[in-house]
């Protein structure tokens, strides 16, 4: 059986029929081709699938696809506007903060939902910010430190 | 997945007369960080999925010193962590809600889910066994009140019956209650407990309750008894550790050894009694 769901996926309103037994993470890679979302785990562990549903860093292998009715969706391809890469997305470059890169969307959506919440936020805030996301390669020194950076950029305080 | 039918009620009434109608054959769906993985596994196969987050109502979370806090079916760990409230007069709840999962489990799990999957090691349960709190059930006939010690009956077993839904926690408030809540687990984010669990002084007497060293949380009867009316002493403290030790009867599994658990329910109590003794408890 298909249910409805009308929902908003960065911005744009959608209407589709997903099936009960799918996850949003994959409506979003598979009916939306929007791969940018990956999936490490499917069990919530790793973080690689993290969105921002309402305001809120989520694991989308954690959300069935009929939940998606009413959400307001961001995913990593949302982050940039009109080639332009946000802040954050700039200072994981400066910063090497990504290696593999597998990783490297769901930490920018953690990231992201953080400094949105809290613009000014301490290494212990940045660090349970995203406790939910694994990294194999960089040791997450250096992604903290483009986290921190760019709050400082934000805040005007940058170089 | 096996393929099921996903229903999403507006009211507690249609959630009740949904598990009525599908009885045996539907789960109720709430944050989903634990039924979702376990679909995924097979480990159910129901052919009805009731998603009840979106009853208006189950998200309430109300406190006052003459009623207590209530914590609604649908309230998320963050928010019960991120409530004002909370912080001031249950911190030690705070601080097992802050302590499940990552920031992105915590904004989907929820406080009533962690109970009802009647988990050994829950996160949530001692600060409600040493509370004391009371699980709301809500059915056909009306709702009932189960205290929280007799709704987890064993290992994922509740007493909920297959026509009820748990709207809500009530937890009573005591002036000048003092908790301590412990997890130790293999890492320490993102992680199951190894041991749990929280203390609870009141005035001169004391509460212990404790997560996975049982098919249940559990409560020391015997090192509260101990304790009852009298001034901590370096000696009466290591005493009470030894005793609190005899009252559990942990398991050996993937997370630890049986001795490893009896040696540390003894180090959580002796840090938390400490702790009181120092003036140190929020
Ligand atoms: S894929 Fe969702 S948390 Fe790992
Ligand atoms: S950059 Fe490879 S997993 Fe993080």
């Amino acid at each position: 059986m298909k249910y409805k769901v009308n929902f908003y996926i960065n911005e744009e309103p959608i209407e589709l029929y997903v099936d009960s037994n799918r996850t949003m993470l994959n409506v979003l890679r598979d009916d939306l081709c929007l791969t940018g979302t990956k999936e490490g785990c499917g069990a919530g562990e790793c973080g690689a699938c993290t969105i921002i549903a309402d305001g809120k860093p989520l694991n989308a292998c954690l959300v069935l696809a009929p939940e998606l009715d009413g959400m307001h969706i961001t995913t990593i391809e949302g982050l940039a506007k009109d080639g332009e890469l946000t802040e954050l997305q700039k200072q994981f470059i400066k910063h090497s903060a990504l290696q593999c890169g597998f990783c490297t969307p769901g930490f920018l959506m953690s990231g992201t939902a953080l400094l949105q919440e809290n613009p000014n936020p301490t290494r212990d805030e940045i660090k349970t910010a995203i406790v939910g996301n694994l990294c194999r390669c960089t040791g997450y020194v250096r992604i903290i430190e483009a986290i921190e950076e760019t709050a400082e950029v934000l805040r005007g305080g940058g170089q | 997945m096996r393929e099921f039918e996903y229903l999403r009620p507006e009211t507690v009434e249609e959630a009740i007369a949904l598990r009525l109608k599908h009885e045996g054959c539907s789960v109720l769906l709430n944050g989903g960080t634990d039924i979702i993985i376990q679909l995924r596994e097979h480990l159910i196969t129901p052919e009805y999925v009731i998603d009840i987050k979106r009853i208006p109502g189950l998200k309430k979370l109300t406190f006052s010193k003459e009623e207590g806090l209530f914590i609604g079916a649908c309230v998320t760990m963050n928010e019960l962590g991120d409530s004002e409230a909370v912080q001031a007069n249950y911190p030690f709840l705070a601080e097992a809600a802050y302590s499940v999962g990552s920031k992105q489990v915590r904004n989907r799990a929820t406080i009533v889910g962690n109970i009802v999957n009647a988990s050994p090691l829950c996160d949530t349960g001692t600060p409600f066994y040493v509370c004391e709190a009371v699980m709301c059930i809500a059915s056909r006939d009306g709702e009932r009140e189960v205290p929280i010690e007799e709704f987890i009956t064993f290992v994922r077993k509740t007493s909920l019956r297959s026509d009820e839904i748990v709207v809500g926690i009530r937890v009573p408030y005591t002036e000048g209650a003092r908790g301590i809540f412990t997890k130790i687990s293999r890492r320490k984010e993102v992680d199951l407990s190894t041991i749990c669990s929280t203390v609870l002084r009141i005035k001169d007497s004391y509460r212990l309750a404790f997560g996975a060293v049982a098919p249940t949380p559990i409560r020391l009867p015997k090192t509260e008894a101990l304790l009852h009316t009298k001034t901590l002493t370096p000696e009466l403290i290591e005493e009470a550790a030894k005793l609190a030790r005899t009252e559990v009867s942990p398991i050996s599994d993937i997370r630890a050894s049986k001795e490893y658990r009896l040696d540390v329910v003894e180090v959580a109590v002796r840090r938390s009694l400490e702790r009181f003794m120092q003036g140190g408890a929020a």
